[in-house]
């Protein structure tokens, strides 16, 4: 079993998504993430350490990298795009409640903003630590932020703005779910924002990368 | 000295009366400026506050020249059309920003095969020849430096098939990514061939290139040298051989592509986005001897509209970016409508002031 959830991790932290991708030329061949996640719930491994010990552990070592710089966007997309393959296998058991999320993260981009590259990548590798997200697109609004929040009890929240002309739109999010919803977390990100920014607007957090959303998060 | 023969100079880092000056605003920003009364009627930035550059953008590198952009959608913000790439793309109607990517006809080598690289031809009607020769004239008027501008080959490419795609497919197809690169590195090539030839030279290239995200580029600068390095080579070479100086624009922390970049001959960067990452005096330290630099100057400093705040940063890079001669004064991207009109102006003031030699 231990086996098998390694080398789905590795899939992933790899970007290899099925048999007959390419990527990367080294794996040219080798079953991807699609085959050995359905290969190991064959096996009777259960939904929730497939998630876990598997589809998880290997974003997190992508992730870690990204961080560090050692590995680049395309690394990450490949990455993402290899867990969504793994993933697919697993979303009739959480439908079921076999396997479990961590938790529910909403995410999108504050009202008169439509940069969606940063955004995305976050939701992507939020996804792939084990969390349910819900991306509201780009140019939302704090009230549908708020619905979001309120149909998904204990959801935390990710504002994402790359314009400093749309900053204040997030500090209306900001308040108007803390204020409807008291105890909803949330985190901001994007290029012009700093951790001084997020505290002024009373968000609960700042992160400059996806990993540091993930580690938000599970704290 | 002439704008002309001061941005020369600049480029090159030759010795000049004082640091250069040039800014990019939001269009709110010079709406709001006019309607408070403070820029005369019909009076361009340019002229208002003694821009040393002045660019002209006189190329159309969409995939269909002749289709009519096809609306989606319409909201009171906000308009959804279709593009001559096949693009489906977002924009804002109130302010000018980048496009949401919400669909692409091109999603592999197939579909750039069949619906945008065929009609990638050196056609004459992309070029506005006349634009051009409009601000090549007024530029010389006004003693302006004059360049063209345009984007570059990675702003080229995700307008067709997205970023994602596209950085996917350096992994997954690179042999497709290095064609579209060499597709319009080439087109690009062709196109200043033909509008210099009839035209005249301008006095620089600024080429637009957002490669960097927050404290990171979206590739490695061993990918920059394998795929978007020989598509900066292919135009920058005729430029070179022209004795033409080459800014490159891009937003975004693009620090660990400088090495990159100075190989394929870019002459000075711009914009050196703070917020982003970007360190101007820690960019000047490592190649403030090899390579200019435009902006790098906080925007986020600015519209505090706290004086002294704008003087500590004025005063604590100038100083010392003006040692090689290499600099032109402007903000880290462009002024958006919350500077008020009396911080910019105060800006670009003592910022020459501290910058004179």
């Amino acid at each position: 079993m231990a086996d098998l959830l390694e080398q789905i991790a590795v899939c992933i932290e790899r970007g290899k998504v099925n048999a007959n991708s390419s990527y990367p030329p080294d794996m040219k061949g080798q079953e991807g993430a699609d085959e050995l996640v359905k290969k190991a719930l064959a096996d009777g491994i259960a939904p929730d350490d497939v998630l876990s010990k598997g589809l998880v552990v290997g974003m997190g070592r992508v992730g870690q990298k990204f961080s560090e710089n050692k590995v680049f966007v395309p690394d990450l997309l490949m990455a993402a795009k290899a867990m969504s393959a793994g993933m697919a296998h697993l979303k009739p058991y959480f439908e079921s409640g076999q396997a479990h999320h961590k938790g529910v993260f909403v995410i999108g981009t504050v009202q008169g903003d439509l940069h969606d590259i940063g955004k995305n990548l976050v939701a992507m590798v939020v996804e792939g630590g084990g969390w349910k997200v819900i991306d509201l697109g780009v140019d939302v609004s704090p009230e549908k932020f708020l619905s979001a929040v309120q149909e998904n009890p204990g959801a935390a929240v990710g504002l994402s703005a790359l314009l400093t002309t749309t900053m204040v739109n997030m500090e209306k999010t900001v308040k108007l779910v803390k204020e409807t919803v008291p105890g909803t977390k949330v985190i901001v990100g994007g290029a012009p924002l700093t951790a001084e920014f997020a505290n002024k607007i009373g968000a609960d957090g700042y992160s400059p990368d996806p990993q540091g959303a993930i580690a938000f998060l599970s704290a | 000295m002439t704008s002309i023969e001061r941005i020369g100079n600049i480029l090159r880092r030759k010795p000049v009366d004082r640091i250069g000056v040039f800014e990019h605003f939001w269009g709110d920003t010079h709406k709001k400026w006019s309607s408070e009364g403070h820029l005369p009627e019909g009076v361009p930035l340019e002229d208002h506050f003694g821009f040393d550059l002045q660019l002209c953008w006189p190329f159309n590198l969409v995939g269909k020249l002749d289709f009519q952009p096809e609306t989606i959608e319409e909201t009171e913000e906000t308009i959804l059309q279709r593009d001559g790439n096949g693009a489906v793309l977002r924009r804002h109607k109130l302010h000018d920003s980048t496009p949401e990517h919400v669909d692409f006809l091109v999603k592999d080598r197939a579909g750039w095969e069949e619906h945008v690289k065929p009609f990638l031809t050196p056609d004459r009607r992309r070029i506005n020849f006349e634009a051009y020769r409009e601000a090549k004239k007024l530029a010389a008027e006004k003693q302006r430096f004059f360049c063209w501008s345009g984007v570059g080959v990675f702003e080229c490419m995700h307008p067709v098939c997205g970023h994602q795609e596209m950085l996917m497919a350096m992994l997954t197809d690179p042999g497709w990514v290095k064609d579209m690169v060499n597709t319009y590195a080439q087109l690009t090539a062709d196109l200043m061939e033909i509008l210099f030839a009839e035209e005249g030279w301008p006095d620089g290239i600024w080429f637009y290139e957002d490669m960097g995200l927050k404290g990171r580029p979206f590739i490695s600068l061993d990918m920059y040298r394998e795929f978007i390095q020989p598509g900066h080579r292919t135009p920058i070479a005729i430029c070179a051989a022209n004795g033409l100086p080459v800014i490159m624009h891009s937003c975004g922390y693009v620090e660990p592509l400088v090495p990159g970049m100075m190989e394929s001959g870019v002459d000075c960067l711009q914009v050196i986005e703070v917020k982003a990452g970007m360190d101007l005096l820690r960019l000047h330290a490592d190649y403030g001897d090899r390579l200019s630099f435009i902006g790098g100057m906080d925007v986020r400093v600015l519209y505090t509209n706290d004086r002294a705040a704008i003087e500590r940063e004025l005063a604590g890079k100038i100083p010392e970016v003006k040692r090689h001669y290499g600099y032109v004064l402007h903000s880290d991207h462009s002024i958006p409508d919350q500077v008020e009109y009396e911080s910019y102006r105060y800006f670009v003031e003592r910022g020459l002031e501290l910058g004179t030699y």
